[in-house]
């Protein structure tokens, strides 16, 4: 068995160690915390690297002899560190630092332990600072005299060694830390769930990450999703949880980028000096500026225009940018969440998203799924809806079994779509609770609901577009359908509607190629160019007509 | 293999060296289970660790758990051999132990040895050097011993630095029985004081007590001996030794920070008073360290005092280790005899 060798690092204490008078052998009877590490009966210092100055050149002979007179086991190395003032915060650091650097540590075969008992309290916080950035790669080590009167412990009327703690600075392996830690975690990461008990294991994995991330850095974040999938209300507990934890403590600031437009759009985020445009009445600090200090939540960012791409990626690298109309940089320090329900790559492929903004706010990027991927999160979440709404209407609304049962089912169908995702959800279980007689949710209600819901699922144009090709099967055989492009199906039908309003051929022609002929010179002949089209699926004006 | 297990739940590090010892002579293995176990710090301490160390090293032999704060330790010696050895103990542990642990295995070997053990030489919880030189080594001569020990340097907890050195000569044809039932003439009283860094007032005060207290119980003492010696921390040792034609008894309070000399003066004087008393031959830590001695040897007897825990607890193991049967029975006039037979 080979056994790892204990090796303590430490300064030699010019009062404690001293003891008083050196030559007298009364030191014996006094606690020396150097001399006592190395004087307990179940703990053995292989070896003690000694840390003094010059002028204490007897002091260190003596430590070194008492050492190897009580402790035969301990090898004792003194080094005389270039330490002008051991007040001297750069001194001290420097004199440990480069004792560091030159030391043949060997972490595989020994334990090294720091004493920090002794020296100067600038010595001691060096040695800390130099254990907690693992350049000494060991655990600190505290020693404390004995209990009782002047080196006697109540129990033993010998001079005690009074006693050693080991400080492993990884909290994680203190059982009740870790299980504070532990606490913390579950806590922040309700938090952000909104005290919401989901089941669904990757959203519960994205919110660990997210909790991480959120409490760990400080750069942005991106979050992906459909409309309707929490984005924004997760970067608001976001925002509430770095205040909580973070000491952020400036303002929440959210935008949907889809409502800007025009002139204001730049103006709204980066603000603008009076009379920059017309209309500018007055200076305007503009939303990054209102968010220093604080959160910015840029929802929709994909629809950000071209020139405030640039700007916000110049506000995020260098903390300042020039309000519109303004040659006088401002200065704001916010930290940014991006939300985007579309894939910013294909943005960046289309020329419409810049590649550097991208890079830039790309760093955590979060995908948050949609409602119908985390169906197990469907009952919780209406649980919590049913909670709010009772505390922020004050009387409680429930489910009957049966209809619960029914909203579940139909919630839980793998083809109910969720379109709006939680949007839906939460619109669905306020219209319920609204209707439901004495508060109570019946099937009736539920049977409403699904109706409702299914009807706002089918969108307008998805009913058109089915009825706007039923005009082919009017006029072709579901054979003759077969032989055409899918592709070409829909300019057809357009076609055949087109005709269907024309009175002639003529008339149906200049809608359709309306613009095509105004760059012709020679006049066009629009009708032939139509009956060829027809020809080439056997159709004819008239036909159609 | 059938090995000898021991429990050292009620016993303390003495169990573990006796067992070193028997385990050395008999060259029985064995394995021992919750060392030290009642003891506020459980398991092999420093001092400890050094004497299975030590163990190993004379006897060529092997241990697994010899580590500190081990609990359960198996030790199997190979062949005992003589030699030059040098053993340090850490702490100011106790040389004067590691001697006793040792001794037996050395007399048996077939080489001569030198031993210089350095530590502690005048520890309280332990015999001090004038113990063994006085009290314990002259028996084990007329045993048949060809034993040497010499003090180089004195050692006190807490600082030790002593140093002693043993010489140890084969003992061919083994150790004799002995019997001690009579003290015999009274041939040499003192009482001593032996101080380091301590003021001469206080050791003649301390004698000068001691001499009073068994004065008044009838002793007529030739002398108050008060030394003063050189050791690396201070240390204070009160004796009172009574000599006799068979035998000889030494009792000893350890000067403390906190205790006052007249106290430990006193503690000296009235356990040399007790032993008085009782008009045992062999007292009552004497006869603890007696018992191994005799039992290798096979036979003999001795008149004691109340035989303490400790005894008992060492009787019990010698006999799970050596074929001899011990009696410790009570006389009529208050004395104890322990007799050692071989077994039937």
């Amino acid at each position: 068995m080979i056994t790892r060798k204990r090796v303590v690092l430490g300064f030699i204490g010019t009062n404690l160690d001293a003891a008083g008078s050196l030559s007298q052998p009364e030191r014996w009877e006094s606690w020396r915390p150097t001399v006592s590490l190395c004087q307990h009966p179940d703990f053995v210092v292989d070896r003690i690297e000694l840390f003094t100055e010059k002028a204490h050149r007897a002091l260190s002979k003596t430590i070194t002899e008492d050492i190897r007179t009580t402790s035969p086991e301990t090898e004792v190395h003194v080094h005389v560190l270039g330490i002008r003032d051991p007040w001297d915060f750069q001194d001290v650091y420097e004199g440990l630092f480069d004792f560091a650097s030159g030391y043949d540590f060997d972490p595989e075969r020994e334990d090294y332990l720091v004493h920090i008992t002794t020296g100067t309290h600038v010595a001691q916080i060096c040695l800390f600072l130099l254990t907690e950035s693992r350049r000494i790669p060991g655990q600190l080590l505290q020693s404390e005299p004995p209990r009782g009167r002047k080196g006697q412990t109540r129990s033993s009327k010998h001079p005690s060694p009074g006693k050693f703690s080991i400080i492993d600075l990884d909290l994680a392996r203190y059982d009740r830390l870790a299980t504070r830690f532990a606490a913390e975690h579950e806590q922040a990461q309700d938090f952000l769930k909104d005290g919401i008990a989901t089941k669904s294991a990757t959203f519960n994995l994205l919110i660990e990450k997210i909790e991480t991330v959120a409490l760990r850095s400080t750069e942005p974040i991106l979050l992906m999703g459909p409309t309707g999938a929490g984005k924004s209300r997760l970067a608001a507990r976001i925002f509430e949880l770095r205040q909580q934890r973070c000491g952020l403590n400036g303002n929440f600031v959210e935008l949907n980028c889809a409502t800007l437009r025009g002139d204001t759009a730049a103006s709204m985020l980066f603000g603008h000096k009076r009379g920059a445009f017309t209309g500018a009445q007055n200076d305007r600090p503009g939303l990054l500026r209102e968010a220093d200090k604080g959160l910015l939540f840029l929802d929709e960012i994909g629809e950000l225009g071209a020139d405030e791409q640039a700007m916000l990626l110049r506000a995020l690298e260098e903390k300042s940018f020039l309000p519109v109309g303004s040659d006088k940089p401002m200065h704001s320090d916010f930290q940014l969440i991006a939300g985007t329900n579309r894939d910013l790559r294909k943005s960046i492929g289309s020329g419409n998203f810049r590649d550097d903004l991208f890079s830039r706010i790309n760093l955590w990027t979060f995908d948050l799924p949609s409602l119908a991927d985390r169906r197990e999160d469907i009952a919780p979440n209406i649980e919590y809806e049913l909670a709010e709404r009772a505390r922020t209407h004050g009387h409680t609304v429930t489910f009957n079994k049966e209809a619960r049962d029914r909203f579940l089912t139909f919630a839980k169908k793998v083809d109910t779509p969720w379109l709006g995702n939680f949007r839906d959800l939460n619109a669905a279980v306020t219209r319920m609770s609204a209707l439901a007689p004495r508060g109570r949710i019946r099937v009736q209600e539920v049977e409403e609901e699904i109706t409702r819901l299914q009807a706002n699922w089918q969108r307008p144009d998805e009913a058109n577009r089915a009825n706007f090709m039923d005009c082919l099967n009017d006029l072709l055989t579901e054979q003759q359908i077969s032989t055409i492009d899918p592709f070409d199906r829909p300019q057809l039908a357009y076609t055949i509607s087109v005709i269907r309003e024309s009175r002639t051929l003529s008339e149906a022609g200049r809608k359709l190629f309306a613009v095509s002929r105004e760059k012709k010179s020679k006049r066009p002949n629009d009708a032939d160019r139509l009956r060829k089209y027809l020809a080439k699926f056997g159709l004819s004006f008239e036909a159609i007509r | 293999m059938n090995m000898l297990k021991i429990d050292g739940q009620d016993g303390g590090g003495q169990l573990l060296r006796t067992s070193l010892s028997l385990s050395l002579v008999t060259g029985e293995p064995f394995s021992m289970t919750a060392i030290r176990g009642q003891r506020a710090k459980p398991g092999l301490m420093r001092q400890h660790l050094t004497a299975v160390n030590a163990a190993i090293e004379i006897s060529g032999g092997s241990a697994d758990g010899a580590v500190l704060g081990s609990t359960e330790l198996v030790f199997a010696p190979q062949r005992v051999k003589g030699g030059d050895y040098r053993f340090s103990i850490g702490t100011a542990g106790s040389t004067c132990l590691l001697y006793q642990a040792l001794l037996p295995a050395l007399l048996l070997a077939n080489e001569p040895s030198t031993l210089r053990l350095e530590g502690g030489t005048h520890n309280p919880m332990a015999p001090t050097f004038d113990f063994l030189s006085e009290c314990f080594l002259p028996v084990l001569q007329k045993m048949g011993a060809d034993v040497e020990l010499e003090l180089e340097r004195y050692g006190f907890y807490p600082a030790g630095g002593g140093s002693l050195l043993a010489k140890v000569e084969p003992c061919t044809g083994g150790l004799k029985p002995i019997e001690l039932l009579d003290r015999g003439k009274p041939l040499r009283r003192e009482i001593r004081v032996i101080s380091a860094h301590v003021p001469d007032s206080v050791g003649e005060r301390e004698g000068a007590i001691v001499l009073g207290v068994l004065e008044a119980a009838g002793w007529g003492v030739e002398g108050v001996s008060v030394r003063s010696v050189d050791s690396a921390g201070a240390g204070n040792v009160v004796c009172a030794a009574l000599q006799s034609e068979q035998v000889c008894e030494m009792t000893i309070a350890f000067g403390e920070r906190g205790k006052s000399g007249k106290r430990v003066a006193h503690d000296a004087a009235k356990a040399m008073r007790d032993y008085l008393g009782t008009g045992a031959v062999v007292g009552r830590r004497l006869a603890d360290q007696l018992l191994l001695p005799i039992a290798l040897a096979g036979a003999g007897e001795f008149l004691t005092m109340k035989p303490s825990k400790h005894t008992l607890t060492n009787a019990a193991l010698i006999q799970q280790f050596l074929d001899v049967k011990i009696d410790i029975s009570e006389q009529e006039d208050g004395q104890w005899k322990v007799s050692v037979s071989p077994s039937a």
